[in-house]
């Protein structure tokens, strides 16, 4: 347990020394501050505000997520850094869960800059703070946590290039998924069976997405947040474990 | 002790390490030798649970190489290392040094950034680090948990001739303070003065193992090295002759 929280630590102190997490940020922080003026081009309207702050740290939070984990365990094996960790008393499955926590905690600290700065600009225009904004983002970071295990999954099995490419559509399918099961099933047959099959397997990144419902003041119920967090876990613990066995096999 | 028994290694279709055997003991200094791609760094990779014998075993100090527990004494230290850029040179070794149950204090990391010339950069980051300064932090990171098997893969490999006369007195202080050291070397005139004995492996097979002085029978080694795996050679490109003329004629008788 202690050495996974030694590669946590250095996983994140790597990170947050990495030159493009501060470019992306930089772009992000700028973009939530101008959100203001799409507010007032709309007369104010706060849903305008909150639409576009909460999708600016959505966006900027999955890119900086893709840029530093799509080879966070691939360049460790080609570069052969992993050589140091696993000739010590190191098993795969600290290295894997170590790089994911290290990840992890840098991701949850750049989106919360990112929040810090959303709430603020949110607080200056309607003079409240915006709790389910917050609830919202603590559902990406939910989010964020099973992507980067998805990653860090992808890292030991592909290069960056591919893991990049999958990230993305999975993204885009993780998210849409929900909507062509329902069109599927009015089609029935074969056909649903299979969207329905890669609805299950796949991560299911809908039940993430609470953005709209925060933005008109619609609270999701505790039961529903209870589920999403064990979602997240189990799905995370999934694609880790299957990390560790891919690593496992790997002959450095 | 390090007990290596019958290993072998096979990449595909490819032998790398054939049925090679062969014994170290405590306190000596025993050099691997062998050309490139002759299967040392496997062996060693081997030694240090980054891979693992395809059919054998491999014990050090009496437990498994497998076994995590037999890598708390065990320091390593790969061919040509690559480091976590962004980190200084105090940081990764407090790194390395946590990763063990006994690990050093902040002031012995110090200590051993200065036995190896490097304290001064101590606070730069690794990437600004020159190639003998990151050969020497790969050499500080073995001794972070005061080991009692050294592995060392081309320890002098990127040295400048002061940078190599260091790292062999640092070989010679360890090997006086009774550690084991097992290193892989191709350069031969550094390993004939700091080695008790050798080992010399050819396309994965142990041609010698035994007392440094015994192999050279006064000859310098290079010379012995370069003899017994020629030697070697010839021996096999006769073997694999002989069976193509007796294919040539056999559709004859």
């Amino acid at each position: 347990m202690k050495n996974i929280f030694v590669i946590a630590k250095n996983t994140f102190r790597e990170t947050i020394r990495d030159r493009i997490l501060y470019g992306i940020l930089g772009f992000s922080l700028i973009y939530v501050a101008i959100t203001v003026l799409l507010a007032k081009i709309s007369l104010n309207d706060p849903v305008v505000l909150k639409s576009f702050g909460l999708a600016g740290i959505y966006i900027f939070g999955s890119i900086i997520t893709i840029f530093l984990g799509v080879s966070i365990i691939y360049k460790e094996l080609e570069r052969r850094t992993l050589y140091f960790v696993l000739s010590k008393p190191v098993s795969r499955l600290d290295v894997v869960v170590g790089k994911f926590l290290g990840l992890f905690t840098a991701i949850i600290l750049t989106t919360l800059v990112m929040t810090v700065v959303y709430l603020g600009v949110i607080f200056y225009e309607t003079g409240v703070l915006d709790a389910l904004g917050l609830l919202a983002v603590f559902y990406q970071i939910l989010e964020m946590g099973l992507f980067v295990a998805l990653l860090v999954f992808f890292s030991t099995i592909s290069t960056p290039l591919t893991s990049t490419i999958a990230a993305v559509m999975l993204i885009f399918g993780g998210h849409s998924f929900g909507a062509v099961l329902r069109t599927a099933a009015q089609v029935g047959g074969i056909f649903y069976r299979f969207i329905q099959a890669v609805y299950y397997v796949f991560p299911n990144l809908e039940k993430f997405d609470i953005r709209i419902s925060a933005v008109h003041g619609i609270a999701p119920s505790g039961a529903s947040v209870l589920l999403t967090i064990i979602y997240a876990i189990l799905y995370s613990a999934v694609l880790l474990g299957l990390a560790n066995f891919f690593l496992k096999r790997k002959e450095l | 002790m390090i007990e290596i028994k019958h290993i072998k290694k096979f990449y595909g279709a490819r032998t790398i390490v054939d049925d090679l055997s062969l014994t170290v003991k405590n306190g000596s200094v025993f050099g691997f030798l062998g050309q490139n791609g002759a299967g040392k760094t496997t062996t060693m990779k081997m030694m240090v649970g980054l891979a693992s014998p395809d059919e054998g075993s491999i014990t050090i100090g009496g437990k498994p190489s497998s076994d995590l527990s037999a890598r708390e004494s065990v320091g390593f230290m790969p061919e040509a290392p690559y480091f976590y850029d962004r980190l200084t040179g105090l940081e990764f070794l407090e790194f390395c040094g946590e990763l063990f149950q006994k690990h050093k204090s902040g002031r012995e990391y110090l200590g051993i950034l200065k036995e190896l010339g490097i304290y001064d950069a101590r606070d730069r980051a690794i990437n600004t680090y020159s190639k003998g300064m990151k050969q020497r932090l790969g050499f500080a990171q073995v001794l972070v948990n005061d080991p009692d098997y050294i592995f060392l893969d081309e320890p002098l490999d990127g040295l400048d001739p002061l940078g190599r006369r260091e790292i062999k007195k640092i070989i010679l202080e360890l090997k006086a303070r009774k550690k084991t050291i097992f290193f892989n070397s191709h350069i031969l005139y550094d390993t004939e003065e700091i080695c008790d004995e050798i080992g010399l492996i050819h396309e994965g097979k142990l041609l010698y193992s035994g007392s440094v002085k015994e192999f050279c029978k006064g000859r310098s080694l290079e010379e012995r090295f370069v003899e017994t795996v020629e030697r070697e050679r010839n021996t096999t490109t006769e073997e694999s002759v002989v069976p193509a003329k007796a294919e040539i004629h056999a559709p004859k008788s």
